[in-house]
């Protein structure tokens, strides 16, 4: 559960006849992550195996499905299918399958273009015709004059042109649309078409050109309607052929695709083994755990056929990382990775993760109400991103933060939406607003901590140092024990700071003496207790002042203790890190001032809301509801986002800084998770 | 004693306010050159958000001052 799944470096050595079947075997395994053999110097009897020579072949028609379905627009994640097909079935003539399959998906999709091509161009030609429409004339009528011009085209002053024309001769005749658009139609005698053109050009005018041909434009325009309208029945068909045909196919393609992909995947896999003439090599990392029933496994199936050697890895080796975790801790895997996956010798903090990750982000939220509406918001996305592995991950974490959120809320702050449960002691007026009073019931939920006060406020701090103390110590205690094996001097400095975190925290838990004072009390009478009172305070509390602040000896001698060891194993340099874990402790205020922001935001909602809605007036009560409703919500927003941001940063750089290097080589073994075939 | 408490006051103010402000000139610039990054790899996204969120410590030791005032007051 904290270690990566361990591997076994292995080689397979084998003739070249046995090559395809021993591949077959690895690929039904699908335990074997094979390592990319790289020829060297050394090993020059070695070099690079080549693809199997189907290869090529199996890739065409791989290629050739995927651009049928690409052509057929074809969705892969919205099919449905009832029945995976077996990969004898679907070998048996796959090739010419795929070859008819192409050519009926070339002459529909072809089909289906001309048709458009067709519609296009006849849209074209009516929209070129149709200003014409309105005049009435023949298109022959427009052409073929020695002595007239033609002017064709919009005016945008067709007034002014009415009236001038006259001036220039009287030797023509005007045609115009009665339609707004003032389309026009000027025969000319050519003599006087120089000046008729200037008028035209001072009236705005912009030329149309002729469309070819003869005829009214009226009859042409009609007769390519109605061809547009037997087109658009032709493409309604073919495009109906085209889901039919695609509906028909889908089981066949995705089942194919499939099985091209995986014999594809086999083929060209010889390239990662190195080679000789007649032997072949594959270097590979298989896990601990499986190692015996791939040996078995290859041993009865090849008759003894092939070497197997298990060799010693060596430091320098980057094993792949398989995480190895229950399933509840599994959702937390992909936190992990959104940083960066461990690599083989990091301590797996997936399970620490999903304990602390959910209590920092329900510590914050800590409101029952808000608690329980984060749950409602987790279950609703992980049911809206349900085919997304990420998004219902996240989700689920934010169900499990709202469990906490509500345990927080009614245990420890007993308050809902901003609101406490029982007024505050000792306070008069707003402030007194509590769920009792509002509702005149008494609900006996105390608060312990009462956010909204300083008392409060303090106890929260100290509750955030003593979180950050304890996950600071952890993460340098995974520190050390990860680092004690390879580089004795980082882990010294680890054990140094945490000296150094534990004088801070002391020195802390003195000033913050009578806030947690109160809380070790009920442990008077245990068996603790003589522990308690009569070593561990007197210890603590004995100290000199410095600046009226008392510092116990403890802290003085383990701080010092600690950067001395810092300082003698990583000199001046190492004093930066001990600023860092002092900056890092203080970073975990966090806790109490999210905590206490949202919820100083919640309760300033509530009085402006509860007082419009006490306020009598009827009208300004709804208009008070809706308020406080979209109110609410908004503090909810704002603090389940913040809230959760800060739980993961808490992670990401407190507390992995610690230990966790990450950047891992995911397990990858060769084989193919199948969803739409079986080997059967 | 009433002046006192509000210098007191104002000086918690300053404290929050300053340091707020700090962290949100670090975040702006921080911000888009993490969105940027991310835009470009995806997996860029959890460094990015790291170094966003860096600066969020300037405005915990702002809101520590302020309040250790606020118990003085």
């Amino acid at each position: 559960m904290f270690k990566p799944q361990e591997m076994q470096r292995t080689l397979i050595i084998g003739a070249k006849q046995e090559l395809e079947n021993t591949i077959e075997l690895l690929h039904t395994l699908e335990v074997v992550h094979i390592i990319d053999f790289k020829p060297s110097n050394a090993e020059d009897q070695l070099h690079l195996g080549v693809p199997n020579e189907k290869a090529s072949g199996v890739s065409q028609s791989l290629l050739k499905i995927r651009s049928s379905a690409q052509m057929l627009a074809f969705e892969r994640e919205k099919q449905k299918v009832s029945e995976k097909l077996s990969e004898k079935q679907i070998q048996h003539d796959v090739a010419l399958k795929i070859q008819d399959m192409e050519l009926s998906v070339l002459s529909l999709t072809e089909t289906k273009t001309r048709i458009e091509e067709h519609f296009r161009k006849l849209d074209e030609r009516i929209r070129q015709l149709q200003p014409f429409v309105p005049m009435d004339i023949s298109l022959e009528d427009y052409q073929g004059y020695d002595h007239v011009t033609v002017y064709t085209g919009y005016v945008q002053d067709l007034k002014k042109l009415t009236e001038q024309l006259p001036s220039i001769t009287d030797e023509y005749e005007l045609f115009t649309s009665n339609a707004d658009d003032q389309m026009v139609a000027l025969f000319i005698v050519k003599t006087y078409a120089e000046d008729a053109g200037k008028l035209l050009n001072d009236c705005g005018y912009t030329e149309v050109k002729l469309p070819e041909g003869t005829g009214l434009p009226k009859q042409f325009i009609e007769k390519w309607i109605e061809q547009k309208q037997e087109l658009d029945d032709k493409l309604l068909q073919t495009t109906k052929d085209i889901l039919e045909f695609r509906k028909r196919h889908a089981e066949f393609i995705l089942a194919s695709e499939e099985y091209l992909a995986i014999e594809v995947q086999k083929a060209e896999v010889p390239v990662l083994f190195g080679t000789t003439e007649h032997s072949f090599l594959i270097d590979c990392w298989i896990p601990k755990n499986q190692i015996k029933t791939v040996k078995e496994t290859l041993e009865k199936n090849m008759q003894g056929s092939l070497y197997i050697e298990e060799i010693e890895s060596k430091h320098d080796d980057e094993p792949p990382t398989l995480l190895k975790n229950p399933r509840p801790v599994q959702r937390f895997e992909y936190l992990l990775e959104l940083y960066s996956l461990p690599n083989y010798r990091d301590i797996d903090p997936s399970f620490i993760l999903s304990l602390i990750f959910p209590l920092f982000f329900g510590l914050m939220v800590g409101d029952i109400g808000y608690g329980i509406l984060l749950i409602l918001f987790g279950v609703l996305f992980m049911k809206a991103f349900k085919d997304s592995e990420g998004f219902s991950n996240i989700g689920w974490y934010i169900i499990i933060a709202g469990v906490f959120a509500s345990i927080f809320g009614l245990f420890l702050f007993g308050d809902m939406f901003g609101l406490p449960f029982l007024p505050p002691l000792g306070e008069a007026g707003e402030a007194a607003y509590s769920w009792s009073t509002l509702l005149g019931i008494h609900i006996p939920i105390p608060s312990m901590i009462h956010k909204m006060e300083a008392l409060g406020m303090t106890q929260l701090l100290v509750i955030s140092i003593i979180a950050g103390f304890l996950h600071l110590g952890l993460g340098l205690l995974i520190g050390f024990i990860v680092e004690r094996k390879h580089d004795w001097k980082h882990a010294i400095t680890k054990i140094g700071l945490l000296f150094v975190l534990t004088a801070l925290a002391l020195l802390i838990f003195v000033m913050a003496d009578w806030t947690i004072g109160q809380w070790i009390k009920p442990l008077k009478g245990s068996i603790v207790a003589p522990f308690l009172w009569n070593i561990f305070i007197p210890i603590v509390k004995s100290g000199f002042s410095f600046g009226g602040l008392l510092v116990p000896y403890v802290s003085l001698i383990l701080g010092v203790l600690g950067v001395v060891m810092i300082m003698i194993v990583a000199g001046g340099f190492g004093l930066v890190e001990v600023l860092e874990v002092i900056s890092h402790l203080m970073s975990y205020t966090r806790l109490a001032a999210i905590c206490v922001a949202k919820a100083a935001m919640a309760f300033a909602f509530d009085m402006i809301g509860l007082g419009l809605i006490l306020n009598g007036n009827i009208i300004i009560g709804i208009l008070g509801v809706i308020l406080l409703i979209f109110m609410q919500l908004m503090v909810f927003a704002l603090g389940a986002l913040s809230s959760g941001i800060q739980a993961v940063r808490l992670h990401y750089v407190e507390f992995f800084m610690k230990f966790y290097k990450g950047e891992g080589i995911r397990f990858n073994p060769f084989g193919y998770k199948r969803k739409y075939t079986t080997t059967e | 004693m009433a002046v006192e408490t509000g210098i007191i006051a104002i000086g918690a103010g300053v404290a929050i306010g300053s340091a707020a402000l700090a962290t949100a000139w670090a975040q702006k610039t921080i911000g888009a050159a993490a969105v940027g990054a991310a835009a470009e790899n995806e997996k860029m996204f959890g460094k990015g958000l790291i170094y966003m969120v860096l600066p969020e410590t300037i405005v915990l030791f702002g809101l520590v001052i302020a309040f250790l005032l606020w118990t003085k007051m």
